[in-house]
C-alpha cells in the first residue's frame, strides 16, 4: 500500500482530487467503485492516528458508497425525462472545490511576492527590546512607596485559624464498665451525679450512649427522678 | 490638473503610515485650496504612476504601490533581504494551506456563513475561522437573514494589505469551470510556487551568511 502523509490533504475532497489527478481520471466520469475503495483505504489509515479528522472523510466515504449503490440501480430521471447521474452532485462539488483551491495557489504566489516588500512604518510594529534600565525598572517609585506597601500587605494578612484536634481517649466499653461499678457501689444513682465531673462534652455524650445500650442490655433500669431535668439508674439483679 | 500638485500628492502618500486613499488628497487639495480646485481620483492615480516611473527611472529603492484602497510607500524587492534582516516581521509564519483556501473562498463568496464555506471545503473550519478572525484577516460583517441568523463572515483591509491588494476586483479571477477542465493539471502555478520558496530558501542562506558576503556585494 502507498504511503499518503496525512496533513498534506486538507479535506476529503481534497483527497479525491488527488486520486483523480494522479490517476489522470475523468472528473466527469469518475470510476465510483475504484475511488470508493481506495479512500476506503485511506479512512481507515487515518481512523487510526486522527479520529477528529477521519468525521469528514467517513462523511465522504458514506456519500461514495451511497452514489455506489445508486449506480447500480436504474436511473431516475428529472422532470425533463433525462438520466440523472447520481455523482452529479459529487462533480459540482469537486469542481466547485478546485476552483478555490486554485485561487488558494494565486493567494500563496501574492503572499510571498508581498513579503518581498516593506512599507512605511515597518518597523513600528517590531517589538521594542529595550534593555532594562532601573529608570524603567522603578519609575516614580520611591523606597518610601515599597515600604509602605510591604507594611501593608503583612497587615492584610489574615490571622490564620488553628483548629486543634484532640483525641479523647473514651469508648462505650469503657463507660459501660464505668457506669457498671458505680451501680454495683450504691445501687441506685442519678444520670448527673455519674456526668458530674466530666470535662469533656464527648466523654459525657458516650457515656448517655453507654447508658441506652446498658438498658437495651436489660442491665440497668431507668426510672424518673423527682429533681427536673434528671434521673435514676438502678441496677437489675439478674443483669 | 495644476502640475504642482504632483508634490503635494507625493507629500502626502510620503507621510502617511496607512495606506491614504484618493479621497483623503482630495480632501486636503480642496481644504487649502478651496473646494472649486478641479481634481478627479483618476488625476491622482495618473500622478502616482509618473511618479513611479520617475523613481524607477532613477533606480530609487522604493515606489508607490496602490494597496487596501489607497497609497502607500514600499521599499522595491531588492532590499528585501536587508530589511528582513532586521525587522522581526519577515519571521512571520507564512499561511497555510487551510487558511489560505479558506480565505479564498470567502474572499470570493463574502459575506457567508460558516456551514457555507464547509459545504465547499467539506471539512470543519471553525478552528481555521478563529484563526483568521484574530490574524484580522476575515470579519463578522454580519448576520445573515435566514433561520437561525448564522454570522456571515467578510474579508478585512488587513486582507488586501496582506495579499497586496488595491481592492477585491483585483483579486485573480478563478477560473470557469470549462477552463478547468481543458488544463487538468495546473502544473504552471505549481512551478510557480515552487519558484518562490526556493528563491525564499536562498535568500535565507543568504541572510545567514551575510557577513561573508558584504565585501562581495
Amino acid at each position: 500500500m502507498y504511503k499518503i502523509k496525512l496533513d498534506q490533504f486538507e479535506g476529503p475532497l481534497d483527497l479525491l482530487l488527488f486520486f483523480i489527478k494522479r490517476d489522470e481520471l475523468n472528473i466527469y466520469d469518475i470510476p465510483i467503485s475504484r475511488i470508493t475503495s481506495e479512500f476506503l483505504e485511506y479512512v481507515n489509515l487515518i481512523k487510526l492516528m486522527d479520529l477528529e479528522v477521519a468525521g469528514d472523510f467517513i462523511l465522504m466515504a458514506s456519500t461514495l458508497m451511497h452514489i455506489k449503490v445508486r449506480m447500480l440501480l436504474p436511473r431516475e430521471v428529472d422532470e425533463k425525462g433525462e438520466e440523472i447521474d447520481p455523482r452529479a452532485d459529487l462533480i459540482k462539488a469537486l469542481l466547485e472545490y478546485k476552483k478555490y483551491k486554485e485561487v488558494a495557489e494565486d493567494l500563496n504566489f501574492m503572499e510571498s511576492n508581498q513579503r518581498k516588500l516593506s512599507y512605511r512604518g515597518n518597523f513600528s510594529h517590531d517589538e521594542m527590546i529595550a534593555p532594562p534600565e532601573y529608570d524603567i525598572l522603578l519609575k516614580n517609585v520611591s523606597i518610601f512607596d515599597l515600604a509602605k506597601a510591604f507594611k501593608k500587605a503583612i497587615e492584610g494578612l489574615k490571622p490564620q485559624v488553628v483548629h486543634e484536634i484532640r483525641k479523647i481517649n473514651v469508648t462505650i466499653d469503657e463507660q459501660i464498665q464505668f457506669i457498671l461499678s458505680k451501680v454495683m457501689e450504691k445501687g441506685e444513682i442519678h444520670f448527673l451525679s455519674i456526668v458530674h465531673g466530666m470535662k469533656e462534652k464527648i466523654r459525657i455524650v458516650i457515656t448517655f450512649v453507654a447508658l441506652l445500650e446498658l438498658a437495651k442490655m436489660e442491665k440497668i433500669g431507668i426510672r424518673e427522678s423527682p429533681d427536673f431535668n434528671d434521673f435514676v439508674i438502678y441496677g437489675i439483679a439478674n443483669g | 490638473m495644476d502640475k504642482t500638485y504632483s508634490t503635494v500628492i507625493e507629500a502626502l502618500i510620503f507621510s502617511s503610515d496607512e495606506p491614504i486613499s484618493e479621497g483623503e488628497i482630495i480632501r486636503a487639495i480642496r481644504g487649502i485650496d478651496g473646494e472649486d480646485i478641479e481634481i478627479t481620483s483618476s488625476d491622482i492615480h495618473s500622478v502616482v504612476e509618473e511618479l513611479n516611473s520617475k523613481y524607477e527611472a532613477s533606480v530609487n529603492s522604493f515606489k508607490i504601490k496602490k494597496i487596501a484602497n489607497g497609497f502607500l510607500f514600499a521599499t522595491t524587492e531588492e532590499n528585501a533581504k536587508y530589511l528582513g534582516f532586521l525587522s522581526s516581521e519577515k519571521s512571520k509564519r507564512r499561511l497555510s494551506q487551510a487558511a489560505l483556501e479558506t480565505l479564498a473562498i470567502i474572499a470570493y463568496k463574502q459575506p457567508m456563513t460558516k456551514p457555507e464555506l464547509e459545504q465547499i471545503r467539506g471539512v470543519n473550519s471553525d478552528y481555521i475561522l478563529n484563526t483568521l478572525l484574530e490574524k484580522n484577516l476575515i470579519t463578522i460583517s454580519g448576520r445573515a437573514e435566514t433561520i437561525g441568523r448564522p454570522l456571515l463572515y467578510g474579508t478585512t483591509t488587513e486582507f488586501l494589505k496582506y495579499f497586496g491588494l488595491y481592492n477585491l476586483s483585483d483579486l485573480p479571477k478563478p477560473r470557469e469551470i470549462e477552463e478547468i477542465m481543458k488544463d487538468e493539471d495546473f502544473i504552471d502555478q505549481k512551478n510557480k510556487i515552487m519558484m518562490n520558496y526556493v528563491e525564499e530558501s536562498i535568500e535565507k542562506e543568504l541572510e545567514n551568511s551575510e557577513g561573508e558576503n558584504d565585501t562581495t556585494e
